[in-house]
């Protein structure tokens, strides 16, 4: 039970505690249905909020790991490579307790009597008998001579200190390199985990993104079909007067540009696409709200997640227009109840054909960006 | 009506949980019962020092008597013993050597809980964990009343104390989670049982403006209560609140109050307060945007209560599943499982003042109904009526028989016991409910 702020210095450690998630963690409890729990009249569902809120996140990041997740995952992965079944555990955890720390290798003590002088074979903890052998030495040395012996078996003790101290330092270099091997192995798990995690986060945009143009896609579709009709049913003297001899570079030239306002260029600026048979905005209009009952559903664009915010998103995209009126919408004239809604300035001359203002909504509002 | 109440600590001095529980416990339950507190003398829980004297005193007009602890803790034995148990497959007898080494243990306090025999009505033994609590409840068969007080731990998964959970004559829970638990583990169906919890003693009003000036709080802030120690989940708080300012310009100060047990950053939006008066610390939370409540490990937040009693929202770590369970139930807070989360829940609760304060709202009345004294008292005198009403249960299961079967090591590690267990919160239990036996 936590209570306040009251010291507990020195706490003993919670042995174990620190294992979380699924190691630590069985089953979910099953949960009661809906209608059995708790009436809500207070208008706030917690659980609800939490959900939401997760799944906006969800939707904006992919997978969200911490690194102790990711570690954590990665530990179950390499316990499933390294299959506690198939290897002595004392082992696993032997390498698990080298890796990071230096080799320790006791030091081989050769067994007494592994030095082997000429003198060691008279030798004797007995002085008189040490003695005796030695005056009778001569004697012995009329049977045989000892001394090859002596040298072979000298020779072969030095040859085993020198394996002793070799296989020593072979088993400190073997404890050492597995200590590698289990720390690159671990890492790269690790490494792995976290990258196929990415792969996964990426995966899940790419979906993301892809639902996107599939919704631009059929979106332009619907206004491309939809504007067609539309342009061989209006007359034209209804259609937005746009000058005809405009630079392509939108700049000043002549009476009737010097007349134009500067909200008309900005919205060409911000003009992304143009229809090739959208003439006007009436057209436009007719084509976001017949896209918008082609494609019920797809809303992708305006679930304020992706197409709300008047920033570029996280992706970099710009933000989509909704449907709705622009700000300066009500500051344009009502279009007759006859006649298709126009996006028009009184002061500009008549357009050509060739240069529609197109791909606005029912307000004037530049659909495409 | 006569009550003993064993506690593995006890004085005005001892901030722990369960000792803290324990005292408030008594001390509410003197209004209505001849209420006696058995302990040790130890006022350490690391040590287990025997620092208090011998003998009976009165603390806070209750009165208290004291044993001395046979040997002190020797961590090591205990990491040692722990580990086995935890992660191997062991025997009885390593379990109960698991249980002598935790301590205290105190012969004098369970010779006296033998000796009293009908002198109490009942004994409320708090802590199923420690050496005094698993004693007492097997040395007052048909009267021990247990208050079990855990968390999620693996020490959960010992088979020896569900032989004393099932033979108490009920269970006072601390919340709905620690009873699936606990049910779940021990099979303690069968045995009446409450969700109690604690109450606080929290002022009827508070002054927010007079904290602010104090302590110079000129931004809104979120506030922390509690030790700051990487157990508690603080060091993941750090980690989460200053990336969530490096994302945000929003002026938001993480105020924390307690004693530090780590290193607390040096960011300028932590501001770190030290150990403050109750009424400084009442006054701080309610003040605050939410309380933010980091740990994994709780089997009931006091703090929590604390401040949903003064009508703030909580933000909890949403691994811990009381919390998660508290909030879900009270609707009176959001929790979080990571960084992310924890950026979103702030900034929701920071950003919908309407959400905010009705959650603060759903508190005061979740804290009122459920964990305000009165409702605490009730809860206990209402199960010592059914108890006295009804005819105890079975005694205590024996131990197994024989000096080879009680060594025998053929018991699954605890900790695997308790990773088998389900989790989550649990929403279809009122706070309040108790099962018929």
């Amino acid at each position: 039970m936590a209570t306040d702020q009251h010291s507990q210095g020195n706490r003993r450690p919670h042995f174990h505690r620190g294992r979380r998630g699924n190691e630590r963690r069985g089953d979910r409890r099953p949960q009661a249905p809906a209608a059995a729990e708790p009436a809500r009249t207070d208008g706030i569902d917690v659980d609800q909020i939490v959900r939401e809120i997760k799944a906006r996140i969800a939707q904006r990041h992919g997978i969200d790991l911490s690194a102790s997740q990711i570690q954590e995952l990665a530990a179950r992965r390499l316990e499933a490579i390294l299959d506690p079944r198939g290897i002595k555990p004392s082992l696993l955890e032997q390498l698990r307790k080298s890796a990071g720390t230096p080799a320790q290798i006791a030091p081989v003590e050769p067994p007494a009597g592994y030095d082997f002088e000429d003198h060691t074979i008279y030798d004797s903890h007995n002085g008189l008998l040490r003695g005796i052998r030695k005056l009778l030495n001569p004697l012995l040395k009329l049977f045989f001579n000892p001394n090859p012996i002596a040298h072979a078996l000298n020779t072969q003790a030095k040859l085993n200190k020198e394996a002793a101290k070799r296989e020593q330092e072979r088993e400190r270099t073997q404890a050492e390199w597995n200590a590698l091997h289990y720390t690159l192995v671990e890492r790269l798990v690790t490494e792995l985990s976290r990258t196929s995690i990415e792969a996964q986060s990426l995966a899940m945009k790419v979906e993301a993104l892809s639902t996107r143009v599939d919704f631009y896609e059929r979106r332009v579709r619907g206004l491309e079909n939809t504007a067609q009709p539309a342009q061989t049913a209006a007359p034209a003297p209804a259609y937005a007067p746009v000058p005809s001899a405009r630079p392509s570079g939108g700049g000043d030239n002549g009476a009737t540009e010097a007349t134009g306002d500067g909200a008309r260029r900005r919205r060409r600026r911000r003009r992304g696409r143009r229809g090739p048979g959208a003439p006007d905005g009436s057209g436009a209009a007719i084509a976001g709200t017949a896209a918008m009952q082609q494609i019920p559903g797809d809303d992708e664009g305006d679930d304020g997640q992706m197409g709300d915010a008047d920033g570029p998103d996280e992706n970099g995209m710009e933000p989509v227009p909704a449907f709705a009126a622009a700000p300066d919408a009500p500051a344009e004239p009502p279009p007759p109840a006859s006649v298709p809604q126009v996006v028009s300035e009184p002061q500009v001359p008549a357009a050509p054909a060739a240069e529609p203002v197109a791909d606005r909504g029912p307000t004037g509002t530049p659909e495409g960006s | 009506m006569k009550l003993a109440v064993v506690v593995q600590r006890y004085g005005s001095d001892i901030g722990g949980g369960s000792e803290l529980h324990a005292r408030y416990v008594a001390e509410h339950l003197a209004a209505h019962a001849d209420v006696r507190v058995l302990t040790t003398c130890a006022r350490d829980y690391v040590t287990w020092r025997n620092e208090y004297p011998p003998g009976e005193e009165r603390v806070n007009g209750i009165a208290v008597e004291r044993f001395p602890v046979a040997r002190q803790h020797d961590t090591r034995d205990f990491a040692r013993r722990s580990s086995f148990v935890f992660e191997h497959r062991h025997s009885l007898e390593d379990e109960f050597s698991w249980l002598d080494s935790q301590g205290p243990v105190s012969p004098g306090l369970l010779a006296r809980v033998e000796r009293a025999g009908g002198e109490f009505d009942f004994v409320v033994a708090f802590s199923l964990r420690y050496h005094t609590a698993y004693h007492a409840a097997r040395l007052s068969p048909g009267r021990a009343v247990l208050v079990p007080t855990t968390e999620r731990d693996p020490a959960l998964g010992l088979a020896i104390l569900g032989p004393a959970l099932r033979a108490a004559r009920a269970v006072m829970y601390n919340s709905p989670e620690e009873r699936a638990t606990l049910e779940a583990v021990a099979a303690t169906r069968d045995v009446p049982g409450v969700t109690v919890g604690i109450g606080s003693d929290v002022p009827p009003a508070t002054d927010a403006g007079r904290a602010r000036h104090r302590f110079g709080l000129a931004n809104p802030f979120i506030v922390y209560v509690g030790r700051i120690d990487a157990n508690k989940g603080c060091e993941d708080l750090f980690d989460y609140f200053t990336r969530f300012c490096a994302r945000t310009e929003r002026l938001l100060d993480l105020v924390l109050i307690g004693t530090p047990a780590l290193t607390i950053p040096d960011h300028p939006r932590i501001r770190h307060l030290g150990y403050v008066s109750d009424v400084d610390k009442f006054d701080v939370i309610a003040g605050a945007e939410a309380l933010v409540m980091p740990s994994p490990f709780e089997s009931l937040s006091m703090v929590a209560l604390e401040a949903w009693a003064l009508g703030r929202p909580v933000l909890a770590n949403g691994r811990c599943d009381v919390l998660a369970g508290q909030c879900q139930r009270s609707n009176a807070g959001l929790y979080y499982m990571n960084g992310r989360e924890f950026e979103a829940m702030l900034e929701a609760l920071l950003d919908d003042e309407a959400v905010s304060s009705r959650m603060g709202e759903n508190g005061r009345a979740f804290y009122a109904a459920n964990y305000a004294w009165p409702v605490i008292e009730q809860k206990y005198l209402s199960m010592f009526d059914r108890l006295t009403s009804e005819k105890p249960r079975a005694s205590i299961e024996p131990r197994p028989p024989g000096w080879f079967a009680r060594r025998r090591r053929r018991l699954p590690p605890a900790a695997a016991v308790v990773a088998a267990l389900p989790t989550g919160p649990v929403r279809d239990r009122p706070e309040s409910s108790s099962r018929p036996s």
